[in-house]
């Protein structure tokens, strides 16, 4: 095997942080492929510019996601580079493994590929980075005859993914493991064939905390909330207090709602007037915890800037239940997808979509009624579309005031 | 129309895209369910059915998934022909 | 070898076959948690069974064989259980107490770093870069593995006023959630991009391409049979070259990385915010980024000697406006954060109530 002089990455290899390098070096000691990944660079480096080249025809058989071809410009001189290509992991919900399952997944990469992995990749694939065409369909075979499918990607829905919830969590008000397992398996046809205007994310979180991201990484935002009162356990309170704790300044204080009073005994939420942050809830998880009907928030639209600016996502449902099967989420799913095929442009983004087409249109499409919980502020300007439908109505109300003497505003 | 034929409408179809468009799977289940006036789910099933034994197949380029008329190599590669 | 039967669309396995028994006795019936050590944290169950999590950072590229010793730790003290975290660390699952401290000796011992919960730094969320992909202006493992050498005391054990969250992004397209992190490194590109008219015409659609550039800076060349790119308008953003690879953005020498701050994603107190612009421009210093590693490291050291407890860099620099933060970072202001996009009649001051 050929012995690449690295002395700019090398010097990646100091100091404690663990060391990428390392690994990549690690990975190439029997690995051609990662070896002249090693080499290929150190010329990163030294010419401050990357040389890997993207897309293609590559992918398993029926399959148009899971694989992404990448080629490197410098082929003849890293052979072992010539063909890169990533092959996406569906990940277990929440990341959960066990070692002789991540040793299946490592005995089977080994074999066929670089030895070398991403856990995990952005949108939560186990990320296998490295290896050629001609051992695509053989890889596919080895994972799904022992249960590992392969991930999204391309114009597709992407791999759902979701924080750790129940399994480990006392915040999460919804299944975010389970939901997340049911609907990958559900839209398991979406997930492979791209047949969107372009990629679909779906993430969930169980809380406000959002540990997932996906108030601002995915176009399907599923953030849990719940709509009962915040129990509070008076003595763990006290408990915080004595371990010091500033209760008025960090607790009190802080609640953007200003829904929260303390007399150096007692700690009072007037819960009508709480908006649900998790602030207070994740500083005295003893002390406090919601209650009442659990469920979620749907916001949708979030994404990076390309093209014109990132997004974050916007309140569309203020509050669904989610239970098994979650039929009510999955139709909702599937209109909103009717509606960006019928509306989108190649490569334009559910949430770009509604941006050009006007949030009405999307609402009324899947039958969401509008509703104060999805804005900020209203509307400042004083250009808007009046249909002949709400003109009608609006004079219907009035005719009704007239006979019964009273106003309805 | 008999799946066979439908299936020689959906390749007459992308071959004529062939190098000026890039088909997404929505282009040819509208185009093609207009074209020959059949169901876009009837298109989409018997488009699928080609795909699965590579008389089409996935592409990826240009930022986006689209479908195609498979090249040589990829079918020499999946095996369909030597 | 025969190979054996693929199967498709069987999805993921079912999570809950990999989770230790006091999880799947357990499950969402979690009481409360508490953070022993910034490495270390306990989870307590309505039935009062523990669960003892040990985290310790990856450079998220792992090789099979650090998988493997990941996966011999597990055995020893975990039932073979172990989880990854949304920003990359590798969680072990401790169900016995007593395999705690034994665990802990073990992985310092194997040179595994403990630390990334609570108020401190995490592992940073980040981008391919120049390891494995097409459209990267800069390393991002590279700056994540500088950064965090040089950031490593707030991973381990010094804390800060509430968590701070880095992200690298090696381009616009920022596959991280970079654009709502405390604070992240995004590279950037600043030259108009290069047509190769020859390949343009066998590789390019020209209206997909003329329609990607959010500037409309790209215009028909019909005698080339090409495109033109207008140089007054194209912001650099690249999208041009990702429909159409023969328009080619990169340019060693003047590639770099910008720096944005202030964002976050959980609503804790204050609503989910992107991060901003600071700092327009630092020029790619491969193999350890010198001037961005010490511009980060300045502004999280800024913010832990101002920041109110439980602040994030973002509600810090809300609460204390955007000028204060300028003169306290030193940092100089430019053109660069006056936004000239799309968002500038959202992010102009319309008051004179600002700070000298």
């Amino acid at each position: 095997m050929k012995k690449y002089n690295t002395p700019l990455i090398d010097q990646l290899e100091k100091g404690p942080w663990p060391s990428f390098v390392t690994e990549m070096k690690k990975a190439g000691k029997n690995n051609e492929m990662s070896n002249d990944a090693v080499g290929h660079l150190e010329k990163c480096y030294t010419t401050k510019m990357g040389y890997w080249k993207h897309g293609g025809i590559v992918g398993v058989l029926g399959y148009g996601g899971g694989i992404i071809g990448r080629y490197s410009e410098l082929g003849e001189e890293f052979p072992g580079v010539a063909h890169f290509h990533t092959v996406r992991l569906n990940q277990p919900s929440g990341f959960f493994y066990t070692s002789k399952a991540l040793r299946e997944i490592c005995d089977i990469w080994d074999k066929y590929g670089s030895g070398l992995t991403n856990m995990h990749g952005s949108t939560g694939d186990i990320v296998l980075l490295g290896t050629k065409t001609d051992a695509l369909e053989t890889i596919f075979a080895e994972y799904s005859s022992r249960g590992w499918d392969l991930g999204g990607s391309g114009s597709d829905l992407r791999t759902p993914s979701c924080c750790v919830g129940p399994g480990r969590c006392e915040w999460s008000n919804y299944d975010t493991l389970d939901l997340v397992y049911n609907l990958t398996q559900e839209f398991q046809d979406e997930l492979h064939r791209p047949m969107f205007s372009y990629k679909f994310k779906i993430k969930a979180a169980g809380c406000a905390c959002d540990c997932v991201a996906s108030i601002a990484r995915s176009d399907f935002s599923i953030i849990g909330t719940w709509k009962g009162d915040i129990l509070i356990d008076q003595k763990e309170v006290q408990n915080y207090a004595k371990k010091g704790m500033n209760i008025m300044s960090e607790i009190v204080s802080m609640c953007p709602t200003q829904c929260m009073s303390y007399d150096g005994k007692e700690l009072k939420i007037d819960n009508a007037e709480c908006s649900r942050c998790m602030h207070c809830i994740s500083k005295m998880t003893k002390a406090l915890k919601p209650s009442g009907e659990r469920g979620a928030t749907i916001c949708m639209g979030s994404k990076a800037p390309i093209v014109v600016g990132s997004l974050l996502s916007w309140v569309i449902i203020p509050f669904i239940k989610l239970e098994p099967p979650y039929t009510e989420l999955k139709e909702l799913l599937r209109k909103i997808w009717d509606w960006w095929d019928d509306n989108g442009k190649p490569r334009e983004r559910i949430g770009e979509v509604i941006e050009v087409k006007g949030m009405r249109s999307f609402l009324e499409a899947i039958g969401v009624p509008p509703l104060p919980q999805q804005i900020k502020e209203p509307r400042k300007d004083p250009f808007m579309f009046y249909t002949e439908g709400d003109i009608a109505a609006y004079k219907a109300k009035e005719a009704e005031e007239k006979k019964t003497g009273k106003y309805r505003f | 129309m008999e799946t066979a034929e439908l299936q020689d409408k959906i390749f007459a179809f992308c071959e004529a895209a062939k190098g000026k468009k890039k088909l997404k799977e929505k282009d040819i289940i509208k185009g093609v369910s207009a074209e020959q006036n059949v169901p876009p789910d009837d298109v989409k099933k018997a488009m699928r059915a080609m795909i699965d034994v590579g008389r089409l197949m996935y592409s990826y380029g240009g930022g986006a998934s689209s479908v195609e008329i498979p090249s040589e190599e990829y079918l020499r590669e999946k095996g369909l022909i030597k | 070898m025969a190979l054996p039967q693929r199967r498709t669309d069987i999805g993921p396995p079912h999570y809950r076959q990999f989770m230790p028994p006091v999880i799947d006795k357990n499950y969402g019936k979690w009481k409360y948690h508490e953070v022993l050590t910034p490495g270390t944290m306990v989870h307590v169950a309505e039935s009062g069974d523990k669960l003892w999590t040990v985290r310790v950072a990856s450079p998220r590229i792992l090789s099979t064989a650090t998988i493997r010793e990941i996966c011999d730790v597990a055995e020893k003290f975990c039932g073979g259980h172990l989880r990854f975290t949304t920003r990359n660390n590798v969680e072990f699952l401790v169900s016995d107490e007593k395999n705690l401290e034994p665990i802990k000796k073990d992985l310092a011992a194997r040179g595994f770093k403990m630390g990334g919960i609570g108020y401190g730094i995490t592992n940073v969320v980040h981008t391919q870069g120049w390891v494995h992909c097409h459209s990267a202006a800069t390393d991002a493992s590279g700056i994540v593995k500088s950064m965090m050498d040089e950031l490593f005391e707030y991973f381990e054990s010094k804390r800060l006023p509430n968590k701070l969250r880095l992200a690298v992004a090696c381009c616009v397209n920022m596959c991280g959630a970079v654009h709502c992190s405390d604070i992240a490194i995004v590279a950037v590109h600043t030259k108009v991009p290069v047509v190769d008219d020859e390949k343009f015409k066998n590789m390019c659609e020209l209206p997909t391409v003329i329609g990607s550039c959010p500037t409309r800076a790209i215009s028909p060349d019909p005698a080339k049979k090409s495109v033109k790119i207008n140089p007054d308008k194209c912001m650099y953003c690249g999208n041009c070259f990702t429909v159409c690879p023969p328009i080619s953005i990169k340019n060693p020498e003047r590639d770099g990385v910008a720096i944005v701050v202030g964002g976050k994603i959980n609503s804790l107190r204050s609503n989910p915010k992107f991060s901003k612009l600071v700092i327009p421009y630092i020029s790619n210093e491969p193999p350890r980024w010198p001037k961005v590693v010490a511009a980060v490291k300045h502004i999280v050291e800024v913010y832990a000697s101002h920041a109110r407890k439980h602040e994030r860099l973002g509600e810090w620099i809300e609460r204390i406006g955007w000028e204060r933060f300028f003169a306290l970072t030193g940092i100089e202001f430019t053109f660069q954060s006056i936004d000239d996009f799309t968002f500038m009649r959202d992010t102009m001051r319309t008051a004179s109530t600002f700070k000298w």
